[in-house]
């Protein structure tokens, strides 16, 4: 990040500050608010301004997701593949109808998604995911190798009940819930996993780039929050609508558990020799954002069905991927 | 049965009250077996409506037409359903004909149901899969066609007690036939006909009483291809029995293919990194590379390594998650042939008898590994063995000398003729475009089940009873 960027997301947040009082009426008199026509849920409210601290458990320690390890299959999934989009010095969510007041992102899901998107815009979209219904946008910042950007290859969105979360307690995301993973302004290594790297479907995760194999090579691994509080799609700061479980259970500001969206970023990067820099500056600052513009009917549709009967409705594999042997 | 005793206690019940009796009558008939018919469409509208409708014992017939529709037969929180043991059946296989037309996932997507049959219809251009079982317990799908789907045609995951007879598939780029993590499967696929796809079969992490038998695998880029890997839960593959099938002419290059696919392209039955499988009385002919061969599965990017031998017999439910991948020294890199880190799976401990095995590329019937790690599991002692086949080559040479089922070899030099793995691994084609199978070739009509719209529809409690003995190598079609 350069100095000039953070004064302005410093700036914004100072005037943020000023507004904050009475936020949904405020942003709605900014003409920010679109409501979702096809949810039932709360109106799809997007509150700019820049991403606050990560979430905190209510004894004041971080909030850090618990992760699934392993093979596919021990509990309830499914999973959409969504191939990159494109990239763009923007971010409906920070600095909505604000092209080029955001450090560069790259982009899957709804296939046009820019600075003035909201829900309703995506969903109205096709999308790069391959699952019907997934008109959701994903994003994180974009990956320099030697100050030359990388172009991501795909994500997968897995959806799961977090560990230690009865399925049978998940309600759907609302239209327009904004959820972020990891912490954008961090220039030292984040705590816990909800932002991490590894290479290729390793579990462990590390703070920083590792050095990968062509038949496993990086990836950026985000886990969302998964406990909602029931109103709000937004909040100032982006952060207190949701935060993570711990063993399984919610805190009483965000009681309502929600699919543990995890996504992956694969890069081609692996080898030595490789200079990594992330768009928000330093590469401890990695992160990535959601906003929700599933079809409401599917997303409810897998949730019951995947997630709350515990099956397998889509396994991402390898068997799809290029060959495990790659001549040279 | 049932009826009766509804009628006896309706009978004492209208000595005491009639309304209470006909109120009692009616809320214990909504647990017990039906018999209805639910007719789609003059009934209900769609054969989703009908199957939300459905209860243990019906048949939901569905009329002639073609129905854009992903229906799913699973328990429902939101509509307080929660489906089993019913039938849901076409009236005629060609022409009631559900339709994703490359916009809906899967045609019928069985959640978590224990009883769901499917019979007597064609999915075809749907996404994902034409019928799908996941966390089902007996499943079974009869008369059905399933082609041109993204991923499989006809597919079982994670599912126990199942049967697919009848079947055709094609034109998936993935596999047309798919039973995959469960152990003991308890199923049996018998009777179908798979071509055009990426794999005729395959089956990752299954095993245990899995019979693939009495059926056709042919135009496809490989045929019956079980294997193993640890991206999924349950490896490796184990305990699958083929037999009796015609396999052939599995080279086809033009339709999908995913990487798997495309490894074993131009093979007639691999065993990929499976043990303890049985290969017997099939028919195998016209294969650029092998009729048979058991080879290892090369994982990249794996989560675990095989377990040992006295961890085969175990479920699924036994595995542990593995917390940090794999450890350096038990994978390898291969620098002839690129970068990474590869955990071989190796085919070991299976059975080869009384195959009949003609006109292959590369040889006819053969095995081989590569001991990466320095394991000490070279090719001899991965304790397959080769028995009363008819063949005209092998690697290595004479290897049913070398590893005869019974008595001792009669041979020892394993050296002649090996199959070259690395050369086989890296020279596999270019990968298809992602939509080539949206053009494979639209199957001829297929045969119909008998009386489709006056058969009942019992429960189905278990596949059928697969004496392997009794099965024969089938005769070359004229």
């Amino acid at each position: 990040m350069t100095p000039g960027r953070r004064a302005r997301v410093t700036r914004a947040a100072a005037a943020l500050v000023v507004i904050a009082a009475g936020v949904v009426g405020s942003v709605a008199l900014f003409g920010y608010t679109r409501d979702a026509k096809a949810s039932a849920g709360p109106a799809a409210v997007l509150v700019p301004g820049p991403v606050g601290p990560p979430p905190r458990r209510p004894d004041g320690r971080p909030a850090v997701p618990a992760r699934f390890t392993g093979p596919q299959g021990a509990v309830g999934q499914f999973v959409a593949k969504c191939l990159y989009s494109h990239s763009g010095s923007y971010d409906p969510i920070v600095s909505p109808r604000r092209p080029g007041h955001s450090h560069r992102h790259d982009f899957y899901g709804a296939i046009d998604t820019n600075a003035s998107s909201t829900a309703q815009t995506l969903a109205e979209q096709d999308s790069t995911c391959d699952k019907p219904g997934d008109d959701a946008a994903y994003w994180q910042p974009t990956l320099y190798d030697h100050g030359v950007a990388v172009v991501p290859l795909e994500a997968h969105a897995y959806y799961r009940a977090a560990p230690g979360v009865n399925p049978a307690d998940l309600k759907p995301f609302p239209f327009g819930l904004v959820l972020i993973a990891g912490n954008p302004v961090a220039v030292r290594p984040q705590v816990g996993d909800a932002a991490g790297w590894t290479c290729g479907v390793r579990t462990k995760l590390d703070t920083a780039p590792p050095a990968c194999d062509q038949t496993a090579p990086l990836h950026l691994v985000l886990t969302f929050p998964d406990c909602w509080d029931g109103v709000h799609t937004d909040t100032p700061g982006h952060r207190a609508q949701a935060t993570y479980s711990q063993h399984g259970t919610c805190p009483s500001t965000q009681p309502v558990h929600i699919p543990q969206l995890t996504l992956t970023v694969t890069f081609p990067i692996w080898g030595l020799g490789h200079d990594l820099r992330l768009s928000s500056g330093s590469i401890y600052s990695a992160h990535g954002d959601f906003l929700n513009a599933w079809n409401p009917a599917a997303l409810a549709r897998e949730i019951d069905h995947c997630l709350r009967n515990k099956v397998m409705c889509d396994v991402a594999s390898d068997r799809e991927r290029m060959p495990p042997f790659f001549t040279q | 049965m049932r009826k009766m005793q509804c009628s006896v206690v309706a009978l004492a019940l209208v000595l005491v009250a009639v309304a209470v009796a006909l109120a009692g009558c009616g809320s214990s008939n909504q647990s017990k077996t039906s018999t209805r018919t639910l007719n789609v469409p003059a009934d209900y509208p769609t054969i989703q409506a009908a199957v939300d409708a459905a209860r243990p014992g019906d048949l939901v017939l569905v009329a002639k037409g073609v129905y854009h529709e992903a229906v799913d037969v699973s328990a429902d929180a939101t509509k307080h359903t929660n489906p089993h043991d019913f039938t849901i059946r076409g009236v005629d296989r060609n022409d009631v004909i559900l339709d994703g037309q490359f916009k809906l996932e899967n045609g019928i997507r069985v959640l978590g149901a224990a009883g769901i049959v499917v019979e007597n219809m064609t999915a075809r251009n749907y996404l994902s899969n034409g019928f799908f079982w996941t966390g089902a317990t007996r499943y079974r799908g009869s008369y059905l066609t399933a082609y041109r789907n993204g991923d499989y045609g006809i597919y079982g995951v994670d599912s126990y007690t199942g049967q697919f007879d009848h079947d055709y598939a094609s034109g998936s780029p993935d596999a047309g036939f798919y039973i995959g993590a469960c152990f003991r499967c308890d199923a049996v696929i018998t009777n179908v006909v798979s071509e055009y796809n990426g794999l005729g079969y395959s089956g990752t992490n299954s095993g245990g009483d899995l019979y693939i038998v009495n059926s056709e695998f042919a135009y496809n880029r490989a045929g019956v291809v079980p294997n193993s890997g640890s991206y999924e839960l349950c490896y490796p593959s184990r305990e699958t029995v083929v037999a009796g099938n015609l396999v052939h002419d599995n080279n086809y290059t033009k339709g999908g293919g995913i990487s798997a696919s495309l490894l074993a392209q131009g093979n007639g039955i691999l065993l990929a990194g499976a043990v303890k499988g049985l290969v017997q009385h099939n028919r195998i002919y016209n294969h650029t590379r092998a009729g048979i061969a058991l080879v290892p599965f090369p994982e990249a990017d794996a989560n675990d390594v095989p377990p040992p031998s006295s961890a085969w017999g175990e479920p699924c439910s036994a595995h542990h998650q593995p917390g940090s991948g794999v450890p350096a020294s038990q994978c390898q890199k291969i620098a002839i042939i690129g970068p990474g880190c590869v955990v071989l799976w190796n085919p070991m401990d299976n059975k080869v008898e009384n195959n009949t095995i003609t006109a292959s590329g590369l040889v006819d019937m053969g095995e081989a590994t590569i001991d990466l790690t320095k394991s000490g599991v070279t090719t001899e002692k991965l304790d397959n063995c080769y028995s009363g086949n008819t063949y005209t080559t092998s690697s290595p040479t004479n290897i049913e000398a070398l590893a005869p089922c019974a008595g001792q070899p009669t041979a020892t030099d394993w050296s002649k003729n090996p199959l070259d793995l690395v050369s086989l691994m890296t020279d596999t084609p270019s990968a298809p475009p992602k939509t080539a199978y949206r053009n494979t070739p639209v199957p001829a009509a297929q045969q119909n089940m008998p009386d489709a719209t006056t058969a009942g529809a019992p429960v189905f409690s278990r596949p059928m009873t697969v004496d392997v003995a009794q099965i024969t190598t089938p005769a070359k079609p004229a």
